[in-house]
């Protein structure tokens, strides 16, 4: 699609511009301070120089890394780079697929980020417990500590759904859907239940 | 530990540290995948830790030789 008039890019690919120039720029300051130390041997000389390049840009380096690999982390790219997610990730992008992410994928239902919208619980402590569930992800596929097909954790939460459902007229005057409110946010009949499925069937295979 | 050599030699490792920390942090931030994310995390940052340790250290210990500390 065109990008509007005035596009500049988003915070994102501004930090990570800002954080690239900032990181080869530190690796010259460096390499400078290095030959200079190596030349006159004393390092009382070079407090300044030091302090600017092993503490201060590196800071602001490594705020710029984090602060973008952890943006970077909730992409659907990221996702699918284990190739364990390839299949859910596929599917996702098939637009003749019904399943329930593809569905919500193919009509952007789901601006972008749409494996950790879906797969996190919303509010700061949401993201806290997804972005630890994701380093247990990465340990266990760089382990090996896995079995295919793959299951999801724990029970898939309504609430998810909801939170952008919930407050929607279409959904709220579907017929069945108010009386129904409880036993939906109480969990007892799964939105999947209906809606499934969520995903296509991971065939058990070898791990690569 | 006054020895400005030692010092020196120390600040060498702790500019090393520094300078494998920023190549990390490069690679993190050209292609951040979550096994490059989790490494710059868990092996980068600790270094630039380990670095400004030493960085403090020599800064005391080079004030404390002239007594200024």
């Amino acid at each position: 699609m065109p990008l509007p008039h005035g596009w500049i890019g988003t915070t994102s690919q501004w930090i990570q511009g800002f954080g690239i120039a900032l990181a080869l720029l530190n690796v010259i300051l460096l390499l400078v301070v290095w030959f200079r130390l190596r030349a006159t041997g004393a390092a009382s000389s070079m407090w300044g120089w030091l302090l600017v390049a092993v503490g201060l840009v590196p800071i602001m380096v490594g705020f710029m890394a984090f602060a973008h690999g952890l943006e970077s982390s909730a992409t659907v790219s990221a996702c699918g780079s284990c190739h364990v997610m390839t299949p859910f990730v596929n599917d996702l992008r098939d637009v003749k697929s019904e399943t329930l992410a593809a569905t919500h994928f193919k009509n952007r239902f789901i601006l972008e980020n749409q494996c950790y919208t879906c797969h996190s619980d919303y509010g700061l402590g949401g993201t806290i417990s997804a972005k630890l569930a994701g380093l247990g992800h990465v340990w266990r596929y760089t382990t090996g500590r896995y079995e295919v097909p793959i299951k999801i954790a724990q029970p898939y939460s309504n609430l998810r759904c909801l939170s952008c459902h919930g407050e929607s007229q279409r959904f709220l005057n579907a017929p069945g859907k108010k009386e129904m409110m409880p036993e939906l946010i109480g969990g007892q009949t799964p939105c999947l239940s209906c809606h499934g499925p969520a995903h296509p069937e991971q065939k058990k295979e070898a791990r690569l | 530990m006054s020895d400005p050599r030692r010092w020196a030699r120390l600040l060498t490792v702790a500019i090393v540290l520094a300078l494998v920390f920023n190549l990390m942090a490069l690679v993190a931030l050209i292609r951040a995948t979550p096994i490059i994310f989790t490494l710059f995390m868990f092996v980068a940052q600790p270094l630039i830790v380990v670095a400004l340790i030493i960085l403090v250290g020599a800064v005391v210990a080079g004030l404390r030789a002239r007594s200024m500390v």
